[in-house]
């Protein structure tokens, strides 16, 4: 190896420029596979059925039990709320009040799981 | 005078990038597009169709005809946004005539992408199948979505009303027979939309079946009776005063889209000149489109008039059917379980 | 003609080879870590499909004038009747286009023992047996009782007699 000479270097420099190229690529497509991963976890991680099923409940629970309603159940969801579902969940309904010609309660629903908060006060 | 020594090691070079070129389609393999986006948009496709009614919501987006077809906003099917999976069988019915809607309508209207996403949507319930769109490829965007449909209701006049609105003596010879819509009272805000009769949204269906059974009996001969026409009344009670008044409409001209008038089989407007002999049955539907035009509120009262008109009297049917919750008034079909399937690629 | 300096294209050669391939190499292992994003996307599917189906079984399928009926769900509660329940899960969760569904699933009933302050469980569908392996996703629903349940499992008959919520867990996977 006398004489050693950088002719050939370019074949490197080719290489290299392939290999920067890849891995461009590679990011690329990790990004995309993120998305997929980011939607279906922003799907599963929002409780949207947690929180259509919880106001389905607490409707039921009005039409059942008017006011002043039952305590027992409005405890049984707030705690199996907390112990299987991992929620802070809190609801109550006041006396009928009119609402544009109509008498309706007031409801005041909390829902919180740690992520998540969600407040509604709805007239039902 | 190097030509060897470069030739092998650019054949060596070569070599590599033809492997790594080979090997980067593989790469993208295990990426199908499918898991990337095409989900994500056929999840909120479904959600827009099944939990939402759409936009507008009065009148319906399911009512605009052709010429109006740019006002609809978004396609929904749900009955009301209160009630997410339950759908409305007529804006199901609109959503899959994919010879009213083009591909560029469900693109804008319902799956709402910047990207030309193609498409399937299929809805099946019983042995009924809606279906739009091509038959998906492997590696499609999919999601199922459970549901319940609502159909009308339908008040059907048998032989077991007889009692109830058939006159014993004959009445004055101008016989008049009234399907009367209290809308204060169907459209009360504690009735469950999902269960709710809508006249805005919904058909109303009105068959008389065994008319036979109201003829005059005291003329043997009677097989018939003339049905003069077919009118509608309105009266709002909120106004002081309030009194029927005939609303004006196009009682002579057939219209499908807005009525369907069938006596024994065949179709006949409202007013068909110099009447019509019914022997068995009448069948009225009046669309939502045809409601729309009578310019009703929540207080409304409408009336469908059947007028006969013979002397002597050959029918004997008379009173007011009221067209309400009352299950023996009004049928109303149970909610079919169903499911709508989107498939986006 | 043969020299030293002609090697030299042939190292680099190589060189260049060795650094694509090790590139390539690792892209694809590296991807082939992050595409577990995928299994989320069939969770969420089995997750709405669940929840479409429990809430569906929950809505009766006619109202009239001021009797609130009871939905299947809640009949199939009371009466503890698993067959039932099962049978029009599955046939909700298999109403599709094409070839059925093998979906496995199992349910439990979590209620409110007043007296211990607890909360209880029984099992209404345990027919799937489960090696604790599969991806199952969980779906849940509110279900108002307005009395205890007949046919109860032998450890929960001590449910209070009263109305109460119970939450309704059904486990679902596939095979």
């Amino acid at each position: 190896m006398a004489y050693m000479n950088e002719d050939g270097q370019w074949i490197v420099l080719m290489g290299l420029l392939v290999a920067v190229g890849l891995f461009f690529l590679a990011l690329i497509i990790n990004q995309s596979a993120l998305v997929g991963q980011t939607t279906a976890e922003g799907v599963l991680e929002f409780p949207k059925n947690d929180i259509q099923d919880l106001r389905t409940a607490v409707f039921d629970y009005v039409d059942q039990f008017p006011y002043p309603g039952d305590p027992r159940v409005q405890e049984d969801i707030i705690a199996i709320s907390l112990e299987r579902k991992n929620s802070l969940v809190d609801f109550s309904v006041g006396p009928k009040v009119q609402v544009s010609g109509r008498d309706l309660y007031p409801i005041t629903i909390h829902y919180y799981n740690g992520v998540t908060k969600y407040d509604e006060t709805v007239y039902y | 005078m190097m030509s060897l020594d470069f030739l092998v090691g650019f054949t060596i070079f070569m070599l590599a990038l033809i492997m790594v070129v080979s090997m980067v389609p593989g790469l993208l393999a295990g990426l199908e597009s499918s898991e990337i986006d095409y989900d994500a948009v056929a999840y909120r496709t479904g959600v827009i169709l099944v939990e939402d009614p759409g936009w507008p919501v009065y009148p319906p987006w399911e009512m605009k005809t052709e010429a109006y077809k740019d006002e609809i906003e978004r396609m929904g099917l749900a009955v009301s946004k209160e009630t997410p999976n339950i759908l409305l069988s007529t804006k199901v019915d609109k959503f899959f005539n994919d010879s009213f809607f083009t591909e560029d309508d469900y693109r804008d209207r319902a799956i709402f992408g910047d990207i030309p996403y193609s498409y399937s949507f299929l809805f099946r319930s019983g042995s009924e199948v809606k279906q739009v769109g091509d038959a998906p490829p492997s590696g499609h965007g999919y999601i199922r979505r459970v549901v319940k449909i609502k159909e009308p209701g339908a008040a059907v006049i048998d032989t077991s009303f007889v009692p109830q609105y058939k006159a014993t003596s004959a009445p004055s010879a101008d016989q008049e027979f009234i399907v009367r819509l209290n809308f204060s009272q169907l459209l009360d805000p504690s009735v469950d939309p999902a269960y709710r009769i809508d006249p805005r949204t919904e058909p109303v269906n009105v068959t008389i079946t065994d008319f036979d059974a109201f003829l005059n009996m005291t003329e043997p001969s009677t097989t018939n009776a003339t049905l003069k026409n077919v009118t509608f009344w309105k009266m709002d009670p909120t106004r002081p005063s309030p009194r029927f008044t005939r609303i004006p409409f196009t009682y002579n001209t057939m219209d499908p889209g807005l009525y369907t008038l069938s006596l024994d089989g065949n179709l006949k407007s409202l007013a068909p000149p110099g009447g019509v002999e019914v022997f068995d049955n009448i069948s009225l539907v009046l669309k939502p489109a045809a409601t729309s035009l009578f310019t009703l509120d929540q207080n409304s009262i409408l009336d469908i008039r059947f007028n006969f008109d013979d002397d002597p009297v050959r029918t004997h049917i008379t009173g007011i059917h009221h067209y309400d919750y009352n299950p023996t008034n009004v049928t109303r079909p149970d909610l079919k379980p169903g499911v709508l399937e989107v498939a986006i690629w | 003609m043969v020299n030293d300096r002609g090697q030299l294209y042939t190292m680099e050669g190589v060189a260049a080879g060795i650094i694509m391939l090790l590139t390539a190499y690792i892209v694809i292992s590296t991807t082939s870590i992050y595409t577990p994003g995928d299994t989320h996307i069939p969770d969420m599917q089995l997750e709405q499909l669940g929840s479409d189906v429990l809430a569906m079984m929950d809505t009766p399928n006619s109202k009239e004038d001021d009797e609130s009926q009871e939905s299947d769900l809640v009949t199939y509660i009371l009466a503890t009747d698993k067959t039932s329940f099962r049978a029009m899960f599955r046939d909700y969760c298999n109403m599709r286009a094409g070839s059925g569904d093998d979906l496995k699933m199992n349910a439990y009933v979590y209620f409110h023992d007043r007296d211990t302050g607890t909360v209880r469980s029984y099992v209404l569908d345990e027919e799937d047996h489960a090696t604790g392996r599969e991806n199952a996703v969980r779906v849940t629903r509110w279900v108002q009782l307005p009395e205890r349940p007949d046919n109860l499992p032998m450890a929960v008959t001590d449910i209070d007699n009263r109305p109460q919520a119970v939450l309704l867990e059904v486990l679902l996977w596939r095979t």
